[in-house]
Formats: C-alpha cells, structure tokens, sequence
C-alpha cells in the first residue's frame, strides 16, 4: 500500500491502472474503428472478400462530394463565425461589466442541453410561424415576406454557432483573464491607445487560445450528427449521410456507410492536423501564453 | 480610407453601447428558443400570425406522459447514465492518477492514444460499435447503451481527473508524513478531500455527457432502452410539435439544475475539456 503512493515504484502498477482506460479504448474505439474499416473494403451484405467499391461509388458520384464540400462549408463558416462572436464577448466578460455572472451562465447553457433540444426551440424560433418572421413582417419596413432560416444553409451554420461557440468562448475567455495585466499597462504608459494596446498586444497574446477553442468547436461542427439530423432538411453532411444509409434501405447498407464513416473519420484527422500545425505557428508568431 | 477609420473610430468610441447590445442580443439568441418550447408545450390552437398562444393547457404534457412514457423513459435515462458514470469514473480515476502522478515512457503518446475518441466524430465509430454489440447481444440492454457512452465519457473523466491530481501538491502530502499520518490516514483525511471536488465535477460532467448523448445511443438503443433524447427524436419524426415541446421542457430541467452545480462548484473550462499537448 505504501508503495502505491510512492511516486517511483514498479512499472507494473502503472500498467495496471492503465488496464480499464486501455481495455475501454481497445474495446470500444478501436476495435469497433478497425471493424467499420474493414466493414468498408467488403462487398455490400457479404462476410468476405475485398473491394474498393464502396468508396469508388461515394467518390465518384457529385453527391457525395457534395456532401463533403457541404460538410466542410458547414464547420469552417460555424467556426469563423463563433470566432467573431467570442473575441469581443470575452473582451467585454473580462472587464465584469454588470450582471457578468449572469452571461457567463447563459454562454454555457448551450453546452448542458441536449442539441436536439436546441434544434427544436431555433426551429421554432426561425420558422416561417415563428417569432423572428413575425417580427420581420409586422415591425420591419418594406418586409412583407417571411424569411426563409430553417432547412437552409445559413440557417444551418447559425444553429451550430449557437449550440457550439461556448467552445471557443470559454477557452477565449479562459486564456484572456490568465494574459498579465501588467503587460498591457505597460503597453498603456509607453503611450498606445487602448486600440492600439487591444490590436498590437492583446490579441496577438490570446490567438493561441482562440485557435485552439476553435479547434474544439470545428471538431464538434464537423461531427454535428443530432442538429442537421432534424434541422438540416435536404442538407445532409456526412453524418446524417452515414445515418441514412443504414437506417432507410432495407437491408441496411453497412458497408456503404462505413465507406462514409472511413472517409469522414479521414478528413477530420488529415484537417486537425493541418490545423493544429498552423496553431503551433501562430503560438510561435505572437509569443507564448 | 479616412471614412472608414473615423467609422471604426466611432464604433470604438461607442463601444460601451455596443457591448451591452452584443450581450443582450446574446441572451435573447440563447434564451429565445428555450422560450419558444415552453410557450409551445402550454399552448392550445396556436396557429398563424400569433405572438401567443390563444389558449393555455396542460394536455400536451399528459399525452407526453401517457403516450410518450416519459416516466419508463427517464428511468431508463437514469439507469444508463448512472452506470456510464460509474464505469467512467473508475476508469478516469486509475487513468487519471497514472498520467497525473506516476513517471512513465512515452506517457504524452499514451494520453493522446486515449484521447483519440474526442478527435474522431463519434457516428464514425458509432457503427463498429452497433456491430459489434449486435454480434455480443448487448443490443437494447442496459449495460449496452451505457457502455457505448463510456466511449464518449471515458475520455473526459481521464483529462479532468489527471488534472486534478496532477494538481495535487506533493508537499502537502509530505506535511501528512512529517506529522505522523500512516497511509491510511493520509488518504482519508488529507488526499481524499483534496480530490473529491475534482471526482465529483467529473461525475457530473460524465453524467451530462451520458444524459445528452445522442449519437451513440440512436444506434444501439432497443424498444427497452429508450432514452430522453431518443424519444425526443422519435417524437420529432412524428410530427407533433408541442408533445415534443412538452417532452423537452421536461428533459431540460435536469440540464439546468446540472449547470447550476457546474457554475457553483467547478470551473466551466472542464467542461469544454481543452486541449493539452495535442
């Protein structure tokens, strides 16, 4: 028992703390991963035999690479625009204006609830019928139309900056209040505008931050199963695509999704990389945290 | 050229305004839809260009209990995410105390390898994992569902928890020593209360995971392991707006007691979970 606690003690122990966390990870990661890829290279309904057909079918229709683009065009505009929506929240959070308790709870909110909760209420909201079009067409001049948000692109790419800015909010937020006061005071004697102190020595400081809050929100974007599930109409990304592939064809087509899931899983990591190397460089530009 | 810095000349000037317009607009682009579901789970004939409902009831409510079983299905809810949170707890703390507090090779290479779930989106392997419980008969079962969400909650329970008790000061530890604590002691009265509120912000964090899950649950859930937002969705597919209106008022009440407890007792960065090294 004493040797538990003893910092340097046999190998052996740290192995077998590990054990759960690895047989987790063997058994409900990696293998199940290993299984979809090698489900991928089957022929559709059979146990054996390899074949690249269905990736050569996904790849080679318009569909499906419009279906990636979309995807893409989906995570990358939610992104920039949780970054444009978190820098000047964070800034104004920071300087605990009035009632900043209060914010900080609502900008977490939509990390608790369920995402299909959200979805629902902004299809409620944004709909034909609801409050934002009412509004539009009773009190907006020269609006007599409502506006179409839900089932479209745009309407799309804002509900998933609402269901995941706080993301990249609270990490923005996080690595702001932990930036050194004194450094912009000194920033402030030596004569800079509070502008020139916000563009010259703030944000270069925070943006290793920022990127890597935006990291988080990018991977959940490209991953968002639930909210275009009921919110996206006929835009499907890649992982309703998956869904539907195995949920509406009788039988089931497994391998096909699996192609997807394989393609999808691809990109995500082949994009994190790049992203995070490009992180790295701007953490090497704009100095250290 | 002059036109545009005298514009951002002004912006700035007015920022003060300006803030607290972004902040308001932000409360009501959060809190709006919430506002939209409750309206819509009381209301009764609301068609049209209304801003209200005409009418109040409670029908909808009922008819989610009664038709939707909501009861049946938040014990279910219950039941999987507890037992999710066990296992992941257990995991975490082994896991976690291994990464935060023992020396080993190659440990930042073992962390990412254990972390790599977060980075995949989770339908990917989604489907492995329906296959695979297929074939084992864990399908529809308890234990099944709450196993694929370990998946998803394992990983957050190991970077909270090694945080913590890398956290932990190694000369309060010796401070134990020097005054006399035996092991035992040691750990009851000076390691446990060090780590607990750390153990417990991972269980709620696990737990929320488990309670929202979605994915992973839509592919290995059964007519017996229906959970919250399941029957949210099935309820969706069918059309009936305010039942399923009514459903997730009552679905979003835990959430919100859950991040009432996340604001008083732990930091929100856990939550998010950011990166470490990756």
């Amino acid at each position: 028992m004493t040797a538990f606690w003893r910092r340097n003690s046999s190998g052996l122990i740290t192995v077998f703390l590990l054990l759960p966390a690895l047989a987790g990870f063997f058994g409900l990661f990696f293998y199940p991963m290993l299984l979809t890829v090698i489900l991928s290279f089957r022929p559709e309904g059979q146990v054996a035999g390899w074949t690249l057909e269905n990736y050569v079918r996904f790849l080679s229709d318009p569909d499906g690479r419009w279906v990636i683009l979309l995807t893409f065009i989906l995570a990358v505009g939610s992104t920039a625009l949780s970054i444009v929506l978190s820098v000047p929240l964070a800034l104004i959070l920071r300087e605990k204006v009035r009632g900043h308790r209060f914010y900080r709870l609502i900008v977490l909110v939509p990390l608790v609830i369920p995402g299909l909760i959200g979805a629902l209420g902004l299809l409620l909201f944004w709909g034909v019928r609801g409050w934002f079009n009412l509004f539009l067409t009773q009190f907006v001049p020269f609006v007599t139309r409502p506006m179409a948000v839900n089932y479209t692109i745009h309407g799309l790419i804002m509900f998933y900056v609402w269901l995941y800015f706080p993301y990249t909010c609270v990490t923005t937020l996080s690595s702001l209040e932990s930036l050194d006061r004194s450094i912009e005071e000194a920033g402030a004697v030596s004569g800079a505008t509070r502008w020139q102190v916000l563009r010259h020595i703030v944000l270069p400081l925070i943006t290793p931050g920022i990127l890597a809050g935006s990291v988080l929100t990018f991977m959940a974007a490209f991953g968002a199963f639930s909210v275009p599930l009921i919110a996206g109409g006929n835009y499907r990304p890649l992982s309703v695509e998956i869904y539907k592939e195995i949920s509406v064809p009788i039988p089931a087509r497994w391998s096909a999704a699996s192609a997807i899931a394989v393609v999808m899983g691809g990109l995500q990591v082949i994009f994190l990389s790049l992203y995070m190397r490009s992180v790295r460089r701007a953490g090497g530009a704009g100095g250290s945290r | 050229m002059r036109f545009a810095r005298a514009y951002i000349r002004g912006l700035w000037d007015g920022r003060m305004i300006l803030g607290y317009t972004l902040l308001l607009s932000l409360t009501v682009f959060i809190v709006v839809p919430f506002l939209m579901i409750a309206l819509r789970s009381v209301g009764k004939g609301w068609f049209g260009r209304l801003w209200l409902p005409p009418q109040l009831t409670l029908d909808w409510y009922r008819w989610a209990v009664e038709v939707g079983n909501i009861p049946e299905v938040m014990k279910n809810t219950l039941i999987i995410g507890i037992i999710a949170t066990a296992i992941s707890t257990v995991i975490g703390i082994f896991a976690g105390w291994a990464f935060g507090r023992r020396q080993m090779p190659g440990k930042e290479v073992a962390m990412a390898i254990v972390l790599l779930p977060r980075m995949i989106p989770p339908i990917t392997y989604a489907l492995g994992v329906a296959k695979t419980f297929y074939t084992l008969e864990l399908v529809d079962t308890y234990l099944g569902v709450a196993l694929a969400h370990v998946s998803v909650c394992a990983p957050y329970a190991i970077l909270v928890l090694s945080a913590t008790f890398e956290g932990l000061d190694e000369r309060v530890l010796e401070a134990a020593d020097v005054c006399g604590a035996n092991t035992l002691k040691r750990f009851f009265y000076v390691v446990l209360p060090l780590i607990m509120p750390g153990i417990l912000a991972s269980m709620i964090f696990t737990f929320t995971h488990s309670y929202n899950e979605f994915t992973l649950t839509l592919l290995t859930y059964g007519p017996h392991t229906v959970t919250l937002p399941v029957r949210t969705y099935l309820a969706v597919g069918d059309g009936y707006w305010e039942i399923t209106s009514a459903m997730a008022v009552i679905m979003v009440i835990p959430s919100l007691v859950i991040l009432a407890m996340i604001q008083r007792r732990a930091e929100p960065e856990k939550l998010v979970g950011g990166f470490k090294g990756v």
